[in-house]
């Protein structure tokens, strides 16, 4: 069932599409991180009994967020096939497939975002209110440093929840594991191809979620 | 000095409306430890954030120093709360922070220049005791510890006022009293006006010299507390003031006593000059303790002693006045 050698024979095109992954999840995921951490802090102290409270900027970028988050991510990928030409300028490759994998990102990391700042101490907040601390610092050297460990661990699911759209991207011309997995595992019953890429991508999630954790237990100073 | 005038706080809910805080007026002088004494639930915590206005009341108005904070913009409001201090119950420290960080963020927040904050974290690390724990994290300090370092970010801008939301309440007794004597020490070597609201009136007995007892949202008794332990006027504050000097003479007791009781208050030096030894000697009757104390409030003696007389009953009442005469504060508890 498992063909040994000619495993070793597509081993450069694993290699390769392992790659594309990588880029695929490397460049939505700093996109969703550059754009998805403000809007998750706006969410949050734009939330009633905060600093920035505002109903209609909670409103709209809450609708903006959920709206997304409706969508189905295969139908999403097409309908941003316009968008991502404009963008990259062809809708083939890992690099388009970076776009609709970083609008759906977006969107899902704000939302962790939020949540992880909703855990913080009120208290905490109010104190920093009460001695007299501008928002920007608050947001700077209280919300986000005591939100860190549960952020990162944000992160870490964020970028496993891409590992799956990026096999989904994959099968409409994005490229990487899933595609292979789909191209030679599914269309053309490869065994080999389809165990390894199963495997490969096992170890990678478990490695990020190794990783994540590790790193945001050593960050927590709780 | 900080004075509230006419005070209320009404919390919305859905078509509930709740009074947390009615109608309040009071005044704080400078230097002055103020203790709010009610139940959890009278609006003392309301009150007290209405002062640095984390919570904004529904009308009337906060004076600081004759400003009326209500009316300022949230630049300017910022600027005052760097000149009132706070402590709360659960500390509320950074946890991400070392202790040194978490009070030069109160630096910073008044944009120390940053070759002045390590020296001023130094100091006050050093008021509070804790000048080994400048690079520790809150979670490896015991509550204590973390309540000092609260205090250290409440004082690092020389505030005028500081607030203490039941700052010992999380505190063992021993705790409380060192946290208790390290305010007492900045009240005197700072001159900063404290504002603490708690619900144990050992607190109170201890720092405060002026309190107020609240009730549903109102204040329903105000003074000195050397005044008020020794004669509370309101059933709730005579509560208070029975949770740490109680007089309660069991019935059993009572019943078989055959003189009349009476509870004598000397206040101040009084209690010092024998007046009972002299009483039971110029007249001819006999005394019988059933209770009594010195209690030392502001380092002010206050003798509360329960006796049976016994005697002629013109006799008796001649003894009587003749304490009255001499300072005492009597007050018959039974007749014969």
């Amino acid at each position: 069932m498992f063909d040994f050698p000619y495993f070793i024979t597509m081993l450069p095109d694993i290699w390769k599409a392992f790659k594309e992954t990588v880029v695929m999840i490397g460049i939505a995921l700093s996109i969703s991180i550059i754009i998805g951490l403000p809007l998750g802090v706006l969410l949050f102290v734009t939330d009633k009994g905060l600093f920035w409270e505002n109903r209609f900027v909670k409103n709209i970028f809450g609708f903006a967020v959920n709206l997304v988050r409706s969508i189905p991510f295969i139908i999403l990928l097409v309908a941003l096939f316009p968008l991502t030409k404009i963008l990259v300028g062809t809708t083939i490759g890992p690099v388009a497939a970076s776009v609709s994998l970083s609008v759906a990102a977006i969107p899902y990391f704000a939302r962790l975002v939020e949540a992880s700042l909703r855990d913080i101490d009120k208290g905490v907040i109010e104190a920093t209110i009460a001695v007299g601390a501008t928002p920007w610092m608050i947001i700077k050297d209280v919300l986000l440093p005591e939100a860190k460990s549960t952020i990162i661990r944000g992160i870490t699911l964020t970028v496993i929840s891409l590992v799956a759209y990026s096999a989904m991207a994959g099968t409409i011309g994005g490229g990487g594991i899933g595609d292979l997995a789909i191209r030679f595992g599914y269309y053309r019953y490869d065994n080999t191809i389809m165990i390894s890429t199963v495997v490969i991508l096992i170890i990678f999630v478990q490695l990020i979620q190794l990783i994540g954790e590790q790193f945001a237990k050593s960050l927590d100073k709780r | 000095m900080l004075e509230f005038q006419n005070i209320t706080k009404i919390y919305t809910s859905k078509n509930k409306q709740v009074v947390g805080v009615d109608n309040v007026s009071l005044k704080i002088n400078k230097g002055d430890i103020f203790g709010i004494v009610g139940y959890s639930g009278a609006g003392k915590s309301s009150l007290l954030r209405c002062v640095n206005l984390l919570e904004r009341p529904s009308s009337g108005k906060v004076l600081v120093d004759g400003v009326d904070l209500t009316k300022l913009s949230s630049g300017a409001l910022r600027t005052a709360r760097l000149k009132i201090g706070m402590i709360f119950q659960h500390f509320y420290l950074i946890s991400q922070k070392t202790v040194g960080e978490n009070i030069a963020f109160a630096l910073r927040a008044a944009n120390t220049p940053k070759n002045k904050i390590n020296g001023r974290v130094k100091e006050l690390l050093e008021m509070v005791g804790l000048s080994d724990k400048k690079d520790v994290f809150p979670a490896q300090l015991s509550g204590g510890q973390k309540q000092r370092v609260g205090i250290a970010r409440a004082l690092a801008n020389n505030p005028s006022i500081l607030l203490c939301d039941e700052a010992t309440s999380a505190l063992d007794p021993k705790t409380t009293l060192s946290i208790l004597k390290l305010l007492k020490q900045i009240n005197e070597k700072l001159g900063i006006t404290i504002v603490l609201i708690t619900h144990e009136m050992n607190v109170v007995k201890e720092i405060c010299n002026r309190m107020a007892i609240m009730q549903d949202g109102k204040v329903i008794e105000e003074g000195a507390v050397y005044d008020i332990f020794a004669q509370p006027v309101k059933p709730l504050t005579q509560e208070f003031i029975n949770s740490v000097v109680s007089f309660e003479i069991p019935d059993e007791i009572l019943k078989d006593v055959k003189g009349q009781v009476l509870k004598l208050l000397f206040k101040g030096d009084v209690a010092g000059e024998g007046v009972i030894s002299d009483t039971i000697q110029q007249f001819d009757v006999k005394g019988n303790f059933l209770h009594g104390t010195i209690e030392y409030i502001q380092e002010r003696p206050l003798g509360i002693f329960i006796m049976e007389l016994q005697g002629e009953k013109t006799v008796v009442n001649e003894a009587k006045n003749y304490m009255e005469q001499r300072g005492a504060i009597v007050e018959v508890v039974k007749h014969v």
